[in-house]
């Protein structure tokens, strides 16, 4: 071990202010995880780069907006796992082995983004008297995304859920490599329509910080109204999903109601309902006119108000709370070991959220929400939605005043090779790695909030009956496309 | 089952119903073959209150089986293919499918080439497009409601 006990063969290649890489011997890329782990730093992503003959893996941690990335290149075919020391980098590397031909040393891969055809390749083995398979998917009833899932079951109760997802994976982190940083940014939104600007944002930040960039306060304020436009509609998108999964349609209509107004306030002010291309590397070409802004503020404030009432409405109807009440619980102990982010782990007392430590952003002294009672149920994630709309509106309220004018970014520090960021989507932390060769991307990585919470809905489900899984993965409400990319 | 199922088919299609003229109702099955996600919020958006599809006569059907048109997002990816030519099967005739945002229809794809199997027009008949990205609702509804007017398809 050296100073600061990182272990003494972890060399350092590059330093900024907001990341450190180095590069480490395969033997010591488990102790150097464990050091990261014990001084405090939060797993962020596990990725591989680099041509199949010279696979290099590639982990990033992060503590107090501060970003610790290693890099190794391992034996192919007895590469360090890390996954008993960080469980939640089980599906990166179960990624990694796919796109990087790697095999773990010590450690079975089950396939992740590929879909063999014998159940019992994906599958998790579940035996004993009256067990079932249910499968569902990957079309749904509803109008909703595509995957599957495969419960086992014993008469109503879930013994276990194995999820099957990637059924949309459109390859946009291939699609992205040899395009300037500025046209893969397109690229990085398409992963998804509802997280598009946090999506983009966190490219955004990655490149700025690879080119030696900071943004302007004007560009940081552009940006971070667009993430909490996009929190708000998607915020108000997920109370009313999760009245759905109750069969409660008053809710449900009054939430898509809310969340039609508040698209048509992002419509306003961006000429997008999604905000589609509104966020560009190195710039931002909104403007705002004071007579916009205002207008947008007088909506807002009656959304606020009509969006008060009818949680009120959800909070004191029985039929809907009963059915919240203890189901689908996740402790504090399962999010922090799941590496769970977003309101998700917030509801279930970690207290983390990504905005608190956004240098790039417009969040000054940001609090996350904290709930009385962080039960880690369906009501408590449910309720973390309405707990951190207020935030939110007085964060867009302040945020609007006055004009917005177009901005850039200014020279800050010395250029890297690699740029990462953490942006807080609706759903959760949201990291992004880029690897450039001048202005050309040569590999992108988009690790999405949903990505990271995926594997703790399949335990929510755990000891669940059967129905209460609709209204499980509604207070979640993970995307599809984001994980899939 | 399935030789059931095969029976009804081939009545239905040996009885060559046509369309009435002018049919009071049609039933949509959406399938998301590696849309963004855009499209299908905005088609919940057009079933909600203020759009309210179902006024013409549109609703979302749970099932294939029970659908008249097939409304199909996203620009297929090659995981999605066997799912949605299943989809398609399963329906009765006379079918009618539709290719929902430009995805669907093969514009402004970003995507790598070997992760596709689309665009929609290379796998299935389609005869309505619906552009946009995603379409708003008002688009959704104004690119299906010529539907029930049985003359505009085919």
């Amino acid at each position: 071990m050296t100073e600061g006990g990182w272990p003494a063969n972890a060399e350092l290649v590059a330093s900024t202010d907001e990341a450190e890489i180095r590069r480490v011997p395969p033997h010591a890329w488990r102790d150097t995880v464990s050091f990261l782990i014990r001084s405090g730093h939060t797993f962020c992503d596990l990725h591989v780069t680099g041509p199949t003959e010279a696979v290099e893996l590639r982990a990033a941690f992060m503590r107090d907006g501060r970003f610790q990335m290693i890099t190794c290149r391992p034996d192919p075919g007895r590469a360090p796992t890390i996954v008993d020391l960080v469980p939640a980098a089980d599906w990166d590397e179960r990624e990694a082995a796919e796109l990087g031909r790697l095999v773990f040393a010590d450690r079975t891969i089950r396939p992740l983004t590929a879909h063999p055809e014998q159940l019992e390749r994906w599958t998790t083995s579940v035996r004993g008297r009256d067990t079932h398979q249910v499968a569902v998917g990957p079309i749904h009833a509803g109008v909703i995304e595509s995957g599957h899932f495969r419960f086992h079951v014993v008469g109503e109760r879930i013994l276990h859920l194995d999820l099957r997802l990637f059924y949309k994976q459109r390859g946009l982190e291939r699609a992205a490599v040899g395009r300037t940083l500025s046209e893969a940014c397109a690229v990085a939104q398409r992963a998804c329509a509802a997280c598009a600007v946090a999506n983009s944002v966190a490219y955004a930040q990655a490149c700025e910080q690879a080119l030696g960039m900071a943004p302007t306060p004007e560009l940081s304020r552009s940006r971070t109204l667009l993430l909490e436009l996009e929190r708000l509609y998607n915020h108000l998108n997920d109370i009313g999903a999760a009245c759905a999964g109750v069969g409660f349609a008053a809710g449900n209509m009054v939430f898509a109601t809310l969340k039609e107004r508040a698209q048509r306030v992002n419509l306003s002010l961006t000429g997008h309902r999604f905000l589609f291309d509104s966020v560009q590397v190195m710039r931002s070409d909104i403007e705002i006119v004071e007579q916009t802004s205002l207008a947008a503020r007088r909506e807002l404030r009656e959304i606020r108000l009509a969006a008060d009432r009818a949680w009120h409405e959800v909070l004191f109807h029985g039929s809907v709370q009963n059915r919240f009440h203890g189901v689908g619980v996740i402790s504090t102990a399962e999010a922090s070991a799941l590496g769970t982010v977003g309101p998700v782990s917030r509801a279930s007392g970690v207290q983390h959220d990504a905005r608190s430590s956004s240098f790039r952003l417009a969040y000054p002294n940001f609090k996350p929400a904290a709930p009385v009672d962080p039960s880690g149920d369906v009501r408590a994630r449910v309720e973390m939605r309405a707990l951190e709309l207020p935030a939110t509106f007085e964060l867009l309220d302040s945020l609007l005043a006055g004009t917005l004018k177009p901005a850039g970014c200014e020279s800050a520090t010395q250029h890297l090779a690699t740029g990462m960021a953490a942006v807080e989507s609706p759903r959760g932390r949201t990291f992004c790695a880029i690897e450039r060769d001048e202005t050309t991307i040569t590999r992108l990585r988009l690790r999405t909030s949903s990505y990271a919470n995926w594997p703790t809905l399949a335990v929510a489900a755990n000891e669940s009956l059967l129905p209460e899984f609709p209204l499980i993965n509604k207070s979640f409400e993970l995307c599809y496309a984001c994980c899939d990319r | 089952m399935y030789l059931l199922l095969r029976d009804l088919y081939r009545t239905r299609r040996e009885v060559g119903l046509r369309r009435p003229p002018r049919p009071s109702s049609l039933a949509v099955r959406h399938v998301d073959a590696g849309s963004c996600n855009g499209c299908e919020h905005e088609l919940t958006a057009a079933a909600g209150p203020h759009y309210d599809l179902s006024r013409f006569g549109l609703s979302i059907t749970a099932s294939p089986r029970h659908a008249d048109v097939l409304l199909i997002t996203g620009p297929v990816t090659v995981h999605m293919r066997t799912a949605l030519l299943r989809a398609y099967e399963a329906m009765p005739e006379p079918r009618i499918v539709a290719a929902l945002g430009n995805c669907a229809l093969g514009l402004g794809v970003i995507a790598s080439a070997d992760s596709l199997a689309g665009p929609v027009e290379d796998l299935l008949p389609v005869s309505v497009r619906i552009a946009g990205c995603p379409p708003t609702p008002q688009q959704i509804i104004d690119g299906l409601e010529p539907l029930l007017n049985a003359s505009t398809v085919r």
